[in-house]
This record gives C-alpha cells, sequence and structure tokens, in this order.
C-alpha cells in the first residue's frame, strides 16, 4: 500500500531565505508521526506546505495518490486533510458546537446531520459538556480540544497537529496524547509538530527530525533520541531534549 | 489646453496636496497609534475653521495669529474626546471594529448638529485677512498666497513632527505605546496618557489645517465631510498609521485632483483621487508605504 | 440540545410571524398620514438593515457604501420604467440582479483587501457612483428623475391616495429579508459567513472557500438592497442621486443593525424600530426649524448605545444570549 503522504524534494524559499531545502517525508496510512526539530528547523514551514498555506517554491506533495501541490487549504480540506494551528484560532463569537459544525459542514449540508456529527466529535474529544458556551469562554487547553474537534469533524484522513500538546499542563497533556490515540484508533493517520520532544516521543511510532531546513534523521523515537546529530542540534537547548 | 494652464494647475495642486497631507497628518498619527480611525476627523476642520472664523469676527484677530491659539484649542479637544468617548469604545469587548467607528461617527453626527445651532447653517467667510485673495506670481505662475502658506506651513509641520516623533522622550513614549501598548505599561508609561496626548496632537494638527483653510474657504457645518473623504483616502493611500506616507500621499491626491479637473468636468475631480485610492490598494492591499 | 436549538428557532419563527401580524393590523387603527409614513420607513429600513447585517454582521465584511446598490435599485427600476415604460414589478427585479452582479464584480477585486482599507474601499466606490450619476444627463444628472403618479395601480405599483398599499409593501420586504436571514442562519452559508467574519484562516483549513462565501454574501445582501431602493423610488415617486446614492444612506442601513446589535437576526429590527421614528420625530418636532437638534439628539443616542452596549440592544430582550455571553 502506498503511503497517505508524500511531499518530494520540497523547496521553500522566502525571499533569500530558505526554510525547507529538499524535504522528502512519508507518512503511512494509520501512522502516528511526529516532526520535530530545534526552533528555525523549517517544521511550522513544512507543516504549511502540507496544509496548503503556501505553494512550495520547488517540489511536489502527494496525498492519497494525488498531486496536491497547487491546491488550496480548503481544498486539500475536502480531500481529507484536517489541521490544527499553533496559536489557536476559534471563532470566538461562535459557540463550541457552532465551531465544529463549521468543519462538519464539509461533509453534508444537511444541517440536522451536521449537529449530530459534531455533538459526535465534541463528545469524542471531551467538550460535549461545553458545547453552547461561547468559543471565547473556554480555557487555553479547552481551545485547543476544540481545534482538534473542529479538524475531525471534516472526517480527515490526515490530520496535522501544530504543537497542540506544547504549553500544556502534564495532566492536560496526557488527556491531548489519550485524544490523538483514540483518533488514530477510528482510522484517522497523524502528522504531529511538536518542539519538546519528551511529550510525543512516548506517543509516535515515527519521529522526523528535522534540522536547518532539512530532514536530519528519522526512525524509531527510541533510535532518534540517542542519535548523536539529533543530540547536537537539540544543544543550547537542553530543555527539549529529555526523553 | 496650453502648457501654462497645465503647469498652473499642476501647481495648485501640489499646493493643495500639501495641505491636504497636514489634514490626514492627524488622522494617520492617531491611526498609527491605536488602531482607531476617527470619523469625526472632519468635524475637528470644521470646529477650527468656526474658532478660527469667530476669532476674525469678534476680535479681528487674523487667523495667522489665531492659527496657534486654535491648534492649542483643538489639542485640548482632541484629549478630551478621547477621554470622555475613544478611551471606552476601544475597551469593548464585542464587535470592537464597528463601536469605535460608530462611536466617533456619532460624536461627528453631533458636533455638526451643535454647529448648526449654535451657528446656523449658513456659509461664512473671513472677507478680508493679511493673506486672503492676494497672488504671488513665480516664473508666470499665480500661486495663491493664502493656499502656498498653507503648504508652507505643512511643510514646517511635518519637519517638526519628525523631529518631534523621533527626538523627544514624548515621540519615543509614542511610538513605544504603537510597538506594544502592554510592554510600555510595564515600564511605567501610562498607555492613557500617551494615547490622551496622540489624539490631542492629531487634532492640534488638522486645526493648523483648519486655520489656514479658513482663509480661503467657506466655513459652514458639514464643510468637515468633504475633507474628510479626502483625508480617509490619503491616509489609506499613504499605507494606514503612516504619518509621513500620508504626507507623500497628501501630495499625489493633490496632483491627481488637479489633472483629473484638467481632463473631466471639475464637478468630478473627485472621481480621480478615488480612482487612484483604487488602483493602487488593488495592486497593493497595504497602500502606497505602508508595511503590516 | 438539538430540540434546545429547534425549539429556539421555532420560537423565533413564532415570534415574528405575531409581530407581523399586530403590525399588519396597526394601519387599521392608525390612520394619521404622518405616522404611517414613519411606519413604512421604519418598516423598509428594517429590510435594509436587514440585507447589510448578511454581508457585514454575519461575514464580517463592513460596508460603508451600500447606498451604492439602494441607488442602483432605484434608478433602475425609474429608468426603465420612464424610458421603456418596463413595470416597476420586473424594473424591480432587474435592479436586484444588476446590483448583485455588480457587488460580485467589485467583491472580486475588493475582498482582498481587510479592515479600513475595505471600508474605505467600500464609501470612496459609493461615491464614485454618487458623482457619476449626478453627471450622467440620460438618466437625469443631479436633478434625477421625477416619476409620474397616474393615480392607484398595483400593475405600475404607485398609489396617490392612501399610503396603505406601500405600507403593505414595506412590511412584506421587511418579513422577507428577515425570513432570508432566519433561514441562510442555520444554512451552510451562515455559518461558513460567520466563521469567515471570526477568523478566515481557520474557516479556510475546514474548507471553507473564504472569497465564495463572502461573494455570495455581498450577491444577497446587495439584492435585497436594491429591491429596499426600488421601493423607496416608487414611495417618493421622485429621486436624484444625492437623494438615493448619498452617503447618509449606507449610514442609514448600517445604524440600526449596529444599535440593534450586529450579526443577530433581530438586531436590525430592533434598531429600526427604535431609531427610524426618533430620527423622524426629532427631525419634524425640534428639527423643523433647522437647527440641528435632531442631528444632536440621533448622534448623541448613537455614541452612547454604541459605548454603553456594543453588542447591541438585542442582548436586552434575550436573556439566553446573556447567558451564553457571559
Amino acid at each position: 500500500m502506498t503511503a497517505l503522504l508524500e511531499t518530494k524534494g520540497i523547496w521553500m524559499r522566502f525571499g533569500g531565505l530558505v526554510a525547507n531545502s529538499d524535504v522528502s517525508i512519508s507518512v503511512g496510512r494509520g501512522e502516528i508521526v511526529g516532526l520535530i526539530g530545534p526552533n528555525g528547523a523549517g517544521k511550522s514551514t513544512l507543516f504549511n506546505l502540507i496544509a496548503g498555506v503556501y505553494t512550495p517554491t520547488q517540489g511536489s506533495i502527494i496525498f492519497d495518490g494525488e498531486d496536491v501541490t497547487r491546491l488550496t487549504a480548503a481544498e486539500r480540506c475536502v480531500r481529507g486533510v484536517g489541521r490544527t494551528f499553533q496559536v489557536v484560532k476559534s471563532f470566538e463569537t461562535m459557540t463550541v458546537i457552532d465551531n465544529v459544525i463549521v468543519g462538519a459542514l464539509i461533509r453534508t449540508t444537511v444541517m440536522r446531520e451536521a449537529r449530530r456529527k459534531a455533538y459526535e466529535v465534541l463528545e469524542f474529544c471531551g467538550l460535549a459538556a461545553r458545547a453552547n458556551v461561547l468559543a471565547s469562554q473556554l480555557i487555553p487547553s479547552e481551545k485547543r480540544r476544540l481545534e482538534v474537534a473542529r479538524a475531525l469533524a471534516t472526517e480527515p484522513k490526515l490530520l496535522l497537529l501544530d504543537e497542540v500538546l506544547t504549553g500544556l499542563t502534564p495532566i492536560e497533556a496526557q488527556t491531548g496524547v489519550e485524544l490523538v490515540r483514540k483518533a488514530r484508533a477510528t482510522g484517522v493517520t497523524v502528522l504531529m509538530v511538536e518542539h519538546v520532544m519528551e511529550i510525543v516521543m512516548p506517543l509516535v511510532d515515527r519521529a522526523i527530525v528535522l534540522d536547518l531546513g532539512k530532514v536530519l534523521v528519522e526512525g524509531k523515537p527510541a533510535d532518534v533520541v540517542r542519535n548523536p546529530k539529533v543530540i547536537s542540534a537539540y544543544l543550547g537547548d537542553r530543555h527539549a531534549v529529555g526523553a | 489646453m496650453t502648457a501654462e494652464t497645465i503647469i498652473q494647475s499642476l501647481a495648485s495642486g501640489l499646493l493643495m496636496g500639501l495641505l491636504y497631507g497636514l489634514i490626514a497628518a492627524g488622522l494617520a498619527l492617531i491611526f498609527g497609534l491605536m488602531d482607531v480611525v476617527n470619523f469625526a476627523h472632519g468635524e475637528f476642520l470644521m470646529i477650527a475653521m468656526y474658532a478660527t472664523f469667530f476669532l476674525f469676527a469678534f476680535f479681528a484677530i487674523d487667523p495667522l495669529l489665531s492659527a496657534p491659539l486654535v491648534a492649542a484649542a483643538l489639542f485640548v479637544f482632541g484629549a478630551v474626546v478621547y477621554l470622555l468617548i475613544v478611551r471606552f469604545a476601544v475597551r469593548a469587548k464585542a464587535n470592537a471594529g464597528m463601536v469605535q467607528i460608530f462611536a466617533t461617527f456619532g460624536l461627528a453626527i453631533v458636533m455638526r448638529g451643535l454647529a448648526q445651532y449654535f451657528f446656523t447653517p449658513d456659509y461664512r467667510s473671513i472677507t478680508h485677512s493679511w493673506l486672503g485673495g492676494k497672488t504671488l506670481s513665480l516664473a508666470g505662475v499665480f500661486l495663491p498666497v493664502p493656499q502656498l502658506f498653507g503648504a508652507m506651513t505643512a511643510i514646517a509641520a511635518f519637519v517638526v513632527l519628525y523631529f518631534f516623533i523621533n527626538r523627544t522622550d514624548f515621540g519615543r513614549a509614542l511610538e513605544a505605546t504603537r510597538e506594544d501598548a502592554g510592554a510600555v505599561a510595564l515600564v511605567g508609561i501610562d498607555k492613557n496618557r500617551v494615547f490622551a496626548l496622540g489624539w490631542g496632537l492629531g487634532a492640534a494638527l488638522v486645526g493648523l489645517a483648519g486655520a489656514i483653510m479658513a482663509i480661503f474657504f467657506y466655513v459652514y457645518p458639514d464643510v468637515g465631510a468633504s475633507f474628510a473623504l479626502i483625508a480617509y483616502v490619503t491616509v489609506a493611500l499613504g499605507g494606514f498609521g503612516s504619518v509621513f506616507g500620508a504626507f507623500a500621499a497628501g501630495i499625489i491626491v493633490g496632483l491627481v485632483e488637479a489633472t483629473t479637473a484638467l481632463i473631466l468636468p471639475p464637478s468630478l475631480k473627485s472621481v480621480g483621487i478615488y480612482a487612484v485610492y483604487l488602483l493602487v490598494v488593488f495592486i497593493r492591499p497595504r497602500g502606497l508605504f505602508g508595511s503590516l | 440540545m438539538d430540540q434546545d436549538f429547534s425549539q429556539r428557532r421555532r420560537r423565533d419563527l413564532l415570534v415574528a410571524a405575531v409581530l407581523a401580524g399586530i403590525a399588519a393590523l396597526v394601519p387599521l387603527f392608525v390612520k394619521d398620514v404622518y405616522v404611517q409614513n414613519i411606519m413604512v420607513l421604519t418598516l423598509m429600513y428594517a429590510a435594509l438593515s436587514q440585507s447589510w447585517n448578511i454581508l457585514s454582521g454575519y461575514c464580517g465584511q463592513i460596508s460603508l457604501g451600500h447606498a451604492l446598490y439602494f441607488g442602483l435599485g432605484a434608478y433602475t427600476t425609474a429608468l426603465l420604467f420612464m424610458k421603456f415604460g418596463v413595470l416597476p414589478w420586473f424594473g424591480m427585479l432587474g435592479g436586484g440582479l444588476i446590483s448583485a452582479v455588480i457587488a460580485m464584480a467589485l467583491g472580486y477585486p475588493c475582498f482582498r483587501l481587510r479592515g479600513h482599507y475595505f471600508v474605505i474601499a467600500t464609501i470612496v466606490i459609493a461615491e464614485t457612483a454618487l458623482l457619476l450619476f449626478q453627471n450622467w444627463d440620460w438618466a437625469g444628472a443631479a436633478l434625477g428623475i421625477d416619476i409620474p403618479v397616474h393615480g392607484d395601480s398595483w400593475l405600475k405599483f404607485q398609489f396617490a391616495r392612501s399610503k396603505l398599499p406601500y405600507f403593505y409593501f414595506a412590511l412584506a420586504l421587511a418579513c422577507i429579508a428577515w425570513l432570508v436571514t432566519w433561514w441562510l442562519e442555520d444554512s451552510k452559508w451562515g455559518y461558513w459567513w460567520r466563521a469567515v467574519k471570526d477568523n478566515p484562516d481557520a474557516a479556510e483549513s475546514l474548507g471553507v472557500v473564504v472569497f465564495n462565501s463572502k461573494m455570495g454574501a455581498a450577491a444577497v445582501s446587495a439584492f435585497l438592497t436594491a429591491i429596499g431602493g426600488s421601493f423607496y423610488a416608487q414611495f417618493v415617486s421622485y429621486i436624484d442621486p444625492e437623494s438615493v446614492m448619498g452617503f447618509q444612506f449606507s449610514l442609514l442601513m448600517a445604524l440600526p443593525a449596529v444599535l440593534g446589535g450586529v450579526g443577530t437576526l433581530w438586531g436590525p429590527v430592533l434598531g429600526a424600530v427604535i431609531l427610524i421614528p426618533l430620527t423622524e420625530l426629532t427631525r419634524s418636532f425640534i428639527g423643523g426649524s433647522g437647527r440641528g437638534v435632531d442631528l444632536i439628539v440621533y448622534g448623541t443616542l448613537i455614541v452612547a448605545i454604541s459605548l454603553a452596549r456594543p453588542e447591541g440592544l438585542v442582548g436586552l430582550f434575550s436573556p439566553r444570549r446573556k447567558e451564553i455571553a457571559r
């Protein structure tokens, strides 16, 4: 079976700055893959290229057997790419359930159906009790979960998580980890960007380490953390190592 | 159309443009400081013109002498408007964008109403002032002295403003507050004080412009409306918040207006300005000098 | 939970039906032409503000140039009737369609603009249209068009003796604008618009085509606004550029929604019911002297409400929403 997502020789330049150079990665169906690396490694850029925020300067992105390089974020969402934002972007004047309905509407235009689906997703994410609260009233960890819920409501094949676990208390992070596992159990493939390795390593099947815009190492989490190249890339960034 | 007419209109367009720049400067300053568009800006201009007119009518003070007084009065007025209205408008949690638009717009309507009530809707003008009606011939081009004086004042005001923003403590506080209002609070700068002074300064600039315009323009309650739209376009053209962008854009607006008046019927002269604005923002959605 | 929601939707519909029914009975008791005139205007502005609310309230694209569509509606109807003898009913539809098309044509470049750049573009475009109409001789230039009234006729939609037919049409228009909003509010479009207003990037990531959403909102909003303009042309039977395309119309369309509650179903209605009678009454009782007291009252009200209740007055009437807001 082919990979769900493949990037082939991606280059991304912003003016003179090269954010990604020759990045080729692949994510298999049903995998949880961690995309890690020190600050400025080009993780966010790669993430946004996959989500469809930018178009790469060079190279192509294959999703589910289709070349999606030139498609917009909305078109990719239709094809099954769901994402969260590092800085949460809730629809603040809408209720929690309404936030999720926006996502559900991509699969159905029958409102009753979209609403039912949204409730299901909220229950799945443990937010059902907050359904009729305005999104602006949520606490930060709930907003993170709302982002995940919204993305799940679009019934993604690939869920892109942008630092959803960073900045949470250990208990909140644990709940987040369980949510990601649960999502995978329903058949969703997950690609998650995290800066802090110790949070993601126990969760992911495979880790890809970016450094200076290139793929540095990739492999099983246990091997990756012991890899001298990774350790030196993270040097001076001691808080992040751990594991 | 002869070369002389063209040069003549471009010259008056340039003078008018510098004045437009001065009118727009206060608006740009306030926007740059706190992301608020003052929709009563035209009415600030209007009361400055009335103040100049009445100082002349009752005390026979020539606009040249009253200009600093009017600017000072507007400074106080601007600061008070901030403290009484705008301060609360920017605090709104819901519909923040609309609240500030309509709060300042409501103020504009009140000011127009007050002007009608106290000053009647009549058109007034300063009949004889030191500069009024005089022209200066410069290499065959006739320049109206009041407009010329206005243009010089505008240039002088921008030079002063430049040094003020870049070289004084208050200017730096202003700059710092616009960058990050939260952080300046930590170093002990009172945000409200800076904003109030910013509003005062913005109003003083338009007060200065109003005093000069009273020399050669009719004064009536709705006079602000026509100039306000030009001021918004100027500020947006320059890139919101850039005071010096507004200055440059003012010159462009003046020249475009003069050129349009050469080609189209005079009643359509504003169409040229509007067309240039749309053209610029369609190509550069942040205006000519806007970064953001 | 789902029940609650459907119940609220049904209750809104019921309240609207009752209110419309009461409004329909009022002229049977109130025969005063002056008062009837105010009622017609109130209903018209409720409809117009409801239309404006679709683009600016729900979709968040603040337009201060809706006078353009109002004027286009008025002019299309009047010109088609005067020049080609086309009945106002067709003119009304034509004006609506033309406005919708123009709104989308203008939206194409304008929807790339954000914040104040967009607001100013809408003002500037409407002002340009105003100036062009003032100089367009075939359309009567600045003098405008006088629509001759030859007695009462539903066919020509003109009535010399009684204001009642205008009243019922305005009521129907207000009901239609409300119903369209009610229906759109719980549809894909309604959700997309609110998402676009709150956060376009997030909306895009959820499959919302932001640009198309704005275009859709602009078209519906312009269409309904133009119908209002057509109606106004028939109602006053005389139009000139300043009186149907002036900036004050753009404002008058926005204000009821802003005061009542931007992006809410009831905001425009509530705002119009408070604002329009107040404007008309102050104008005739204290403003008659031409001394601007009406403006003072009116402006003070705008400042006071925007500062005291930025979310609009609807919150006062809806305990449920207030609860959520907390």
